[in-house]
């Protein structure tokens, strides 16, 4: 299947790119294509077993990214040609399929797989062969403290940066208004916890007192303890390092204890579609940070909406975003560095994203020296039944609601 | 130290918890009590009944307590078929050993059917009443769990009444004290086994739908609840309901207590010490039950 579908793609593309050659002869093109040859993007992805969705997701993104781009000519005038492999959700094929993509198929560039374990076995790859490595998917820390000098994560922040606007906003309020004492309950999982340890670190340094930090593990159906811990601390403010049921679960426990906190905010569950009706459509005033969302009120990402809806069928969530960004941001680079080969070409276009501002569908990402993105997430907040956003200022759709309104 | 309030919240949240691990235990303690049939799969029936309760609020609307109109007969059923047809022909020298093979293989049959009816995604009832509480001298308990603790209470008063003013009771107790006697005396011990797990299964199904409306469900949440429930009938005392009962009464406010200094991860390790320490010092258990002794 793969491989006969990938034949095709390649006819219609080097028949694509003759045509615009010939068409282009003495064009305006400043590059003068030093080859006619597509762009070949190479991706290793789950396309099978446990990581299928999401990689399918991922790999629906990077999809749209490339047949958006070659509707507009493609990059250099050359079209881009995606080459996916299958990894099956196996950590141990993943360097096999960097290997073969850059060793024996030639491809011009590597993007990244998906799954944050994946992302450093395969980086170490293209690392080792000098190519520069964009990636969707590696938001735990470790990913950043192997000393990779080629790897980029295109997307705004890492877990502990998630809530930075949201910390910003808090330590600017006036006395009066700060809230004093905060509640933590996260469950005993990196990238939840990191979410609400990220934000606990910043407001604690900024004075604001933590009066209940609980852990919890994944599969915890029963939050009535918690709820009374945090609920008899009347703490101003409540922070979730949650997934998606846990949230829920702990919203109701504590609804039905009373309690009131004068701000909630909850990573990822909140702004699941099934959130409203979980608990009872008593949202109002939830806060919750998010990497993406349709709503985003950036260029790119409304000719992304509406070209990826008319492409599927159904607008893109944050998986295809991911991939979708990485795209823009190579994409960037080698127009930037006027070139898309191995050899000296990487490097160069490594150097011209290390100190690169790239506009994307999730707003503008720049980079520190190990990869990481320097951003923060956007904060989205159940304002009036509907859930929008609140900060940055920039990007906004209405005032944040503070203290809440009580659930 | 913690505050007089949480102290009283978290007394009144283990009060509510105990009371449905008392009706779980109950089901459990008396299918060993009846046959030493160590039941792995009584919880699996439990998510079972909870799945049930789930499906027939969000497919069909009615309430999930009118469920158990079905949920209850079908598992009485289903017990006295599992035990007539199924366990009554493991051999009497391997029993014990045996039904644990047995149960447990019925355990992961209903887990995997589980997964692939509802799907491996977590559910939960959305009641309107779900997250409304009433006061109690500051105290705040929620309505759906005093549902949960009045069905535990009513079901354990109606099988003490069974077990112990009705015929059916006697030779109940009978079978459970000495099978050979009871089959000398008249009673029909391989009748009364069957309606005594069909009795246990139908406890199964009235935990199952007290649990749906206050937790996530999913298949595999089975394993979950099995440890603890083993860990209180043998503090309890195997084969001893009013045993079971106030293991459970303990321990859940055990646990609800020590998740104030402890933790979620930690707290639920009062099951396990319990259990070692009543297996170290008092074998037979600490409320009745003179048969752990003998196995």
């Amino acid at each position: 299947m793969t491989i006969r579908r990938t034949r095709k793609t390649w006819a219609t593309a080097v028949g694509a790119t003759l045509a615009l050659a010939l068409g282009a002869c003495g064009g305006d093109e400043p590059e003068a294509a030093s080859t006619d040859e597509p762009i070949v993007v190479g991706i290793s992805l789950p396309l099978t077993g446990d990581f299928s969705e999401p990689g399918k997701g991922v790999q629906r993104g990077y999809e749209a990214w490339a047949k958006i781009t070659n509707d507009k000519g493609g990059l250099l005038g050359r079209q881009i040609e995606l080459k996916i492999l299958d990894d099956q959700s196996n950590a141990d094929r993943v360097v096999a399929d960097y290997e073969q993509l850059i060793g024996s198929d030639q491809v011009d560039i590597v993007v990244g797989p998906f799954s944050t374990r994946l992302v450093v076995p395969a980086a170490r790859v293209a690392q080792e062969y000098g190519m520069l490595f964009v990636e969707p998917a590696g938001a735990a820390k470790e990913v950043f403290e192997q000393g990779f000098k080629n790897l980029f994560y295109a997307a705004p922040a890492v877990a502990n940066d998630h809530y930075n606007h949201l910390a910003e906003y808090l330590l600017a309020l006036p006395a009066g208004q700060k809230p004093t004492t905060v509640a933590y309950a996260a469950m005993d999982d990196p990238f939840a916890q990191g979410t609400a340890y990220g934000l606990k670190e910043k407001l604690e340094a900024g004075g604001v007192k933590t009066v209940v930090n609980e852990v919890y593990p994944p599969n915890t159906t029963d939050f009535s303890s918690i709820a009374a811990k945090i609920a008899t601390s009347k703490a101003d403010m409540l922070v979730g390092g949650s997934q998606y049921q846990d949230g829920v679960n702990l919203i109701v426990a504590l609804q039905q204890l009373n309690y009131q906190p004068k701000l909630a905010a909850f990573s990822t569950a909140p702004t699941s579609p099934e959130f409203a009706a979980a608990i009872g459509n008593k949202t109002e005033g939830i806060l919750s940070p998010t990497g993406y969302t349709q709503d985003a009120p950036y260029d790119s990402n409304k000719e992304f909406v509406e070209k990826y809806t008319a492409q599927f069928g159904s607008p893109p969530e944050e998986d295809e975003a991911n991939a979708y960004t990485t795209g823009q941001v190579v994409a960037a680079a080698v127009t930037a560095a006027g070139c898309a080969e191995q050899g000296e070409c990487q490097q160069k276009l490594i150097d011209w994203v290390r100190t690169a501002t790239v506009d994307t569908v999730v707003g503008p990402l720049s980079w520190d020296e190990t990869g990481k993105p320097k951003g923060a997430h956007m904060i989205q907040q159940w304002v009036g039944g509907e859930i929008k956003i609140v900060l940055p200022a920039d990007a906004k759709e209405t005032d944040l609601v503070y203290p809440k309104p009580a659930w | 130290m913690p505050s007089g309030a949480l102290l009283f919240q978290s007394v009144i949240l283990g009060l509510l918890l105990g009371g449905l691990y008392a009706l779980l235990a109950a089901g459990l303690t008396l299918y060993f009590g009846i046959m030493r049939v160590v039941m792995i799969a009584h919880s699996a029936f439990l998510i079972l009944a909870a799945y049930l309760a789930w499906w027939s609020h969000s497919e069909l609307g009615i309430d999930p307590l009118l469920s158990m109109l079905v949920t209850v007969p079908l598992f009485f059923a289903s017990g006295v078929l599992l035990q007539r047809l199924l366990l009554a022909r493991l051999r009497a020298v391997t029993l014990t050993m045996m039904s644990v093979l047995l149960t447990f293989a019925i355990a992961v049959i209903i887990e995997g059917l589980l997964g692939y009816v509802f799907s491996g995604t977590q559910r939960r009832i959305q009641l309107g009443y779900g997250s409304t509480s009433l006061e109690l001298f500051g105290a705040r308990i929620a309505v759906v769990k005093l549902i949960a603790f009045g069905l535990a209470g009513v079901s354990l008063l109606a099988l003490y009444l069974v077990m112990k003013k009705t015929t059916f009771g006697w030779a109940l107790r009978a079978t459970i004290q000495h099978r050979d006697a009871a089959k000398l005396v008249g009673i029909d011990t391989d009748r009364v086994a069957g309606f005594g797990f069909g009795l246990g299964l139908a406890t199964a199904a009235i935990g199952g739908t007290a649990l749906s409306l206050d937790t996530t469900i999913y298949p595999s949440l089975h394993w979950h609840w099995i440890g603890p429930l083993m860990a209180i009938i043998v503090v309890g005392g195997l084969g001893s309901v009013p045993g079971a009962a106030a293991a459970a009464m303990v321990l859940g406010l055990a646990q609800s207590l020590l998740q104030i200094e402890l933790g979620t991860t930690w707290a639920q390790t009062v099951f396990y010490v319990a259990l070692f320490a009543t297996l170290a010092f008092r074998p037979q258990g600490f409320f009745g039950g003179r048969l752990a002794q003998r196995f």
